[in-house]
């Protein structure tokens, strides 16, 4: 059974609540004083040597000559988060295919929930770059060894949720899609399925963030191609630590706004589905 | 106000103390201890013969030497920026970029020349440097010597790596580890340092590049001695000395080269824990120079292939990173 989530004691009427605005603000202050510190310890206060921790100053350089800089070597990081995005894209959709398929058929089979299910929890326990050596001597030091680790990861939370979801349907609607002549199949697929989108999505965005974590750690170790891991690489290599902190800085926000983008979603069919009350 | 004095003296204390503990580790009294980083290789002869043979604990006195062996420039330029490492054998590539992100470090001396060779896999079709085209070369790592050479002879051919768009793909890959890459396919040719390319040889694999055509007929700097520049200036004695226990070992490489070579070999065994065939090591040692000499114009030229390779913006003027 879903329960229906709504915040608790929070009886404001809709007009108070904070505004867009006044979060988007606060947020902005507290990134100024975020780099007003960093600022404070490197520049400022020359705490750290420049190659050990740079200004806010050398990586914003290297993000301005990364993402549009026109020399002949600029325009890396550019390349390098295209790159990124295609290989996670292309192990994303896999990934959420084959979990959806194997999600289905755990939650209709028992005896393949038991066994696989479980199994499929143990291995979502193990680090994504503990898979790396392996991937690297299955399959070649290449992007299908990225692929290999991206779709494992993606695909874990994918067949769990589904999986799960359809477990926790209410049993009056199972009833009532019987009644109404839905067996196998099709009770799965037009009475089952749509009733745990909720939870799948849940699933989907989890599936997200593992994926993107076990692609960078793998392209860290696979250097080769243009991709984020290997701008790491390139970084560490050459000493250049501002490289490292904008390519760090710019997966933490890839990876954020894609975040972001699943939460809408999700709180949007939540809203349809009536498990989150509009303020 | 004596208390807010006070505090404030107490704050000042605490922020210096805390940068002196987090910061490189202030270097203004003379030294104990030589950290000494280099790497189990044939060009880096020089530390190894100097280890085995005690000439630079002798020269140091009573000063003790912490040799610290690492497998790529890349992990011992960490070392070097913690502060860890004050004397390093280590090559152009991460030493031009150290200098470059303004890190302490003087160049010393030389250590050897040459000493690289481009390998083919038996059973790939690679005769040239033509035929790389589409296929995968391995690195010891990314941004080292080796690799910068590689790009150099890629751009020669005009080639690309991958990441520039190109369709050469360049994989950083331990030397010691290339003969599993070979076996597994993992690699198509690799550029790799001596006594790793005779290794190599020995087992079948084709060199394509020999330590002359790779770059500049075989007349530039493969590993060079750098020094942390503040250790050089707290000691100036240490470092004098330590350079003559280089020049005592540069020359004993050259002039009894199979005493040298025995020499080698039984460093590397204690750090790896196999010896090399001494045919193998014979071929390697025919293919590096060791000199004690810098070539200034030969740095130059790599800080212009090093920007040419896209690893930094603009090549540094080393003038003041030479020892005069």
């Amino acid at each position: 059974m879903t329960v229906t989530r709504q915040p608790v004691g929070d009886a404001r009427p809709a007009s108070t609540a904070p505004s867009r605005l006044r979060v988007l603000s606060w947020q902005a202050l507290g990134l100024l004083i975020i780099v007003g510190l960093w600022w404070l310890v490197t520049d400022g206060l020359k705490l750290y040597p420049p190659y050990v921790f740079p200004s806010p100053r050398a990586v914003w350089t290297e993000v301005a000559y990364g993402l549009w800089g026109t020399g002949p070597q600029d325009g890396k990081l550019l390349g390098a988060i295209g790159g990124s995005l295609r290989r996670v894209l292309v192990g994303y959709v896999i990934a959420v295919l084959l979990g959806g398929v194997v999600g289905l058929l755990m939650g209709a089979w028992q005896p393949l929930r038991a066994t696989l299910g479980a199994y499929l929890t143990g291995i979502q326990s193990v680090p994504s770059i503990a898979f790396v050596p392996f991937a690297i001597l299955f399959l070649g030091l290449n992007e299908r060894a990225v692929l290999f680790v991206v779709i494992l990861e993606g695909f874990i939370p994918v067949a769990l949720a589904v999986s799960g979801a359809l477990l926790n349907v209410p049993p009056a609607l199972r009833v009532a899609g019987r009644t109404l002549g839905a067996r196998g199949v099709g009770l799965t697929l037009r009475v089952l399925l749509p009733a745990a989108i909720p939870s799948v999505l849940t699933g989907l965005r989890t599936a997200w963030s593992f994926a993107w974590r076990a692609l960078v750690g793998g392209e860290l170790l696979i250097a080769g191609a243009k991709s984020l891991g290997e701008q790491l690489e390139v970084g560490r290599n050459t000493a250049n630590v501002g490289l490292v902190l904008a390519t760090i800085i710019i997966i933490g926000i890839i990876g954020g706004l894609f975040d972001l983008l699943l939460r809408t979603v999700e709180s949007r069919v939540r809203r349809d589905y009536g498990l989150e009350v509009p303020q | 106000m004596p208390s807010t004095r006070l505090r404030t003296l107490r704050l000042s204390r605490a922020v210096s103390l805390l940068t002196a503990l987090i910061a490189t580790p202030a270097l203004a009294q003379p030294a104990t201890t030589v950290r000494l980083g280099f790497f189990p290789n044939l060009t880096h002869a020089p530390a190894l013969v100097g280890l085995e043979r005690g000439t630079f604990q002798k020269a140091l006195g009573a000063v003790k030497l912490e040799p610290k062996e690492f497998v790529s420039g890349t992990t011992l330029s960490e070392a070097f920026a913690a502060g860890q490492i004050d004397i390093a054998y280590i090559g152009p590539g991460p030493a031009i970029s150290a200098a470059t992100r303004g890190m302490p470090v003087q160049f010393l001396a030389g250590a050897s020349e040459a000493g690289a060779v481009l390998v083919a896999r038996k059973d790939s079709a690679i005769k040239t440097y033509k035929d790389l085209a589409g296929k995968v070369v391995s690195v010891p790592s990314l941004g080292n010597t080796q690799d910068i050479s590689l790009r150099h002879i890629l751009s020669e051919q005009n080639l690309k790596s991958k990441a520039d768009g190109g369709d050469v793909t360049i994989v950083p890959i331990p030397p010691a580890d290339t003969t599993l890459a070979f076996a597994g396919k993992r690699a198509d040719a690799t550029l790799v340092p001596e006594p790793w390319g005779a290794a190599l040889e020995a087992q079948g694999h084709r060199v394509i590049g020999s330590e002359k055509t790779v770059w500049r007929e075989g007349k530039y700097p493969t590993t060079i001695l750098i020094v942390n520049a503040k250790f050089a200036q707290a000691n100036p004695a240490l470092v004098t000395a330590f350079l003559k226990a280089h020049s005592e070992a540069v020359a004993f490489l050259t002039k009894q080269p199979a005493a040298a070579q025995a020499s080698v070999n039984s460093e590397l065994d204690k750090l790896t824990g196999a010896k090399l065939d001494p045919r193998v090591l014979q071929r390697a040692f025919a293919r590096t120079r060791f000199t004690t000499a810098l070539d200034a114009d030969a740095l130059r030229e790599y800080a212009a292939l090093n920007v040419e390779a896209g690893y930094a913006r603009t090549a540094p003027d080393l003038t003041p990173f030479l020892r005069k």
